[in-house]
């Protein structure tokens, strides 16, 4: 039987280097492998030692985009061993640089790392001169989550106002003021957003996720204390390791994550799957209207419940200025003193569930810690979803499947800048297992 | 007149200052307008090594033999090397744990050594290849990478003075965080990045590299009274150059 080998040597438009590689027996999918490598950094070795003061600095450097998810996660976790509880401006603020980041990210991935393969360029910057509008769009909601970052933590990316506590300073009422402006102006260019990827067209796809999850039973959150799995399953922060457990496959050097053996999608899918019923009114109102309904079995439409929460984070973004504006000036900080303990962070980065956790002795030394990143999570129902693409296209010649793998590897923005390092000249020294 | 070709390549690093880059939309449409992005996969599905570059920008660090392998082709091909960021520019966070041997990490880590490919320790790009022109940073500060890539294309060699960020902060009219008691790097750190940190009411965390006459004698000793000592305090000063500033510090006789 002819026996097919499709491989992807170097994924682009993906943060991070990464390969894919699927071998067919004739039509048959024998073996679909994502490498994913967590890069030889070894965070949750170098925080070993280390005061809990420079924990949040060191780990935010897991990820350039979504460092604001690590530094909120980390000093969740930090508070949580030290048992601070911080007050309600400081939840507000945090919330607010959540909008900000998934504006970065979301409008990021949608726009110049997925967008391409739907209109047929190799990058949103080559779609600038026949779709001005569209790249402008793209770059004004992505420079609005710059803005709302470097407003409050100083800089676009890794600003250090963030520590455990709350933050060193406080934005000013005016830079409030002003970003309230900004997220009124962007609404419309988010709901052309919800409508431009709800007019795509997405291959025909109905693999139903064997499990999602998410933060939170009732609602749509992004940082909370439990998680909410879709077989009705909640577990708390502390429970975590029990439920996600991590192997090394040897072939990829992140940790695949699976539930009871089972692969699990977190992420936006996921989060808009599970909480369709309590978004905000405007939000239920547009997603009514919309092609594509929810709760979706395409993992292809990732895509999509991505700009569905940037509907639903503009409009959070403008409650919480409101919120914090009417109880300024207002506590930025509070005292942290270390003692011996284990604490928990939760969060949901944009791409999805994250979890942090730290072991301190009395000093507030770190002896123990364990990071758990949402492609880690995600890196066993990608190969999932793979193999059920390659399946159906089992038929087709090489390019295409090549082409549609790549498409939904994308629509999971698998965020490999921590990071993997995959270069197509070394495949052949890799131990890959050959049919 | 053909458009010169430039590249922008990512080592071992969190992309972050791809993300930066990404930032200077304006600057960037420009740069599309007067160069040929020839390679760039974070932001393109359309990646060449093969042709000659005139500019190669190469984020991250040298962590594995694929880097390695990789950022040697970049090097061949390209007229001009820039590394940007801290990690390309001294190893960053990642070359904390240059003093334990691989073995111990991985196994920590990953529970065993059989990797798919093999990992190095973390080096600095000037250590595997020839740089021509540094850009430090966590992430490098965007208004100079693009002052840097408008200098290189006109034939104009970037220069960037290196004062300290207390400058910075004097300009800025930042009260000293030094005096008010917090652990600030900023007297041997190098500016150019408009103190963001100290302006938010924290010490700088030193990202940048050295200025041209870092007296780690001394920041020792401000950083002791002040409350930080032994290992936490070599810890603090090291994080973005690792045991690189450590050597630095035993060179100084400062332990």
């Amino acid at each position: 039987m002819m026996k097919k080998e499709i491989k992807v040597d170097h994924l682009t438009r993906v943060e991070g280097h990464g390969a894919i590689e699927i071998i067919l027996e004739g039509d048959k999918v024998k073996d679909v492998k994502v490498r994913i490598t967590e890069g030889p950094r070894f965070y949750e070795y170098t925080v070993r030692e280390r005061l809990w003061t420079d924990i949040p600095k060191v780990v935010s450097r897991i990820c350039g985009i979504c460092y604001v998810s690590h530094r909120i996660a980390s000093v969740r976790a930090i508070e949580d061993a030290f048992d601070v509880t911080v007050p309600e401006p400081i939840k507000l603020l945090r919330r607010l640089l959540i909008v900000g980041e998934f504006f970065e990210s979301h409008a990021l991935h949608v726009y110049f790392l997925a967008l391409p393969d739907y209109m047929g360029y190799d990058s949103a910057l080559a779609m600038a001169k026949e779709y001005p509008n569209v790249v402008k769009r793209a770059f004004k909601m992505k420079n609005l989550g710059n803005t709302i970052m470097k407003t409050i933590t100083g800089k676009h990316f890794h600003g250090e106002n963030i520590i455990p506590g709350g933050f060193a300073t406080y934005p000013t009422k005016e830079e409030l003021l002003a970003l309230k402006e900004q997220l009124e102006d962007v609404i419309v260019d988010v709901e052309d957003t919800v409508k431009l990827f709800d007019s795509l067209d997405y291959p025909e796809l109905n693999d139903p996720p064997i499990l999602q999850m998410a933060i939170s039973k009732d609602k749509l959150a992004f940082v909370g204390n439990e998680m909410y799995l879709s077989d009705g399953t909640v577990f708390t922060k502390n429970e975590f390791e029990m439920f996600v457990t991590e192997t090394f496959n040897g072939y990829s050097m992140a940790k695949q994550s699976t539930i009871e053996g089972k692969p699990f999608l977190v992420g936006p899918l996921a989060r808009i799957n599970l909480h369709i019923d309590s978004l905000r009114p405007k939000t239920k109102e547009i997603v009514k209207k919309m092609r594509i309904k929810f709760p979706s079995n395409n993992s292809l439409h990732q895509n999509v419940a991505r700009t569905i929460e940037l509907l639903e984070l503009v409009q959070e973004g403008i409650e919480l200025i409101d919120a914090i504006l009417a109880d300024y000036p207002s506590v930025s900080r509070v005292d942290v003193k270390p003692k011996a303990g284990t604490g928990f962070g939760l969060k949901e980065a944009p791409r999805g569930t994250l979890y942090h956790k730290y072991s301190f002795d009395e000093n507030g030394r770190c002896t123990n810690a364990n990071i758990i990143t949402p492609t880690a999570q995600l890196q066993a129902n990608m190969e999932k979803d793979l193999k059920s693409l390659a399946d159906r296209l089992s038929s087709e010649d090489e390019a295409t499947i090549k082409k549609y793998a790549e498409m939904m590897i994308r629509a999971y923005d698998p965020c490999i800048s921590c990071s993997v390092h995959m270069f197509g000249a070394k495949f052949e020294t890799l131990k890959v297992v050959r049919l | 007149m053909a458009k010169p070709k430039i590249g922008i390549m990512y080592l071992t690093s969190c992309a972050g200052c791809q993300c930066e880059i990404l930032n200077y939309e304006e600057a960037l449409l420009k740069l599309l307008d007067l160069t040929e992005i020839k390679y760039f996969p974070i932001g393109s599905s359309a990646n060449t090594l093969d042709e000659e570059l005139d500019v190669l920008f190469v984020e991250g660090s040298v962590s594995s033999s694929l880097d390695e392998e990789m950022v040697k082709k970049g090097r061949e091909k390209a007229k001009i090397l820039v590394a940007i960021g801290t990690c390309a520019c001294f190893g960053g966070i990642q070359a904390n744990n240059n003093d334990v041997p691989l073995e111990e990490l991985l196994e920590t880590v990953y529970g065993t050594t059989d990797m798919p490919f093999e990992i190095t320790h973390a080096r600095p790009v000037e250590e595997v290849v020839k740089v021509d022109y540094s850009l430090p940073g966590c992430p490098v500060d965007g208004k100079q990478f693009v002052y840097a890539a408008a200098f290189l294309l006109n034939g104009v060699k970037p220069f960037f003075p290196k004062m300290a960020v207390c400058y910075e902060c004097k300009l800025s009219e930042t009260e000293c965080r030094t005096l008010q008691g917090l652990f600030c790097l900023g007297p041997i750190t190098a500016a150019g990045c408009g103190a963001p940190c100290t302006s938010k009411g924290l010490g700088c965390q030193g990202c940048r590299g050295d200025h041209d006459a870092p007296n780690y004698r001394e920041m020792v000793e401000v950083l002791s009274a002040r409350g930080l000592k032994g290992k936490d305090l070599i810890n603090f000063m090291k994080v973005f150059r690792g045991n690189y500033l450590k050597e630095k510090l035993k060179d100084a006789g400062v332990e």
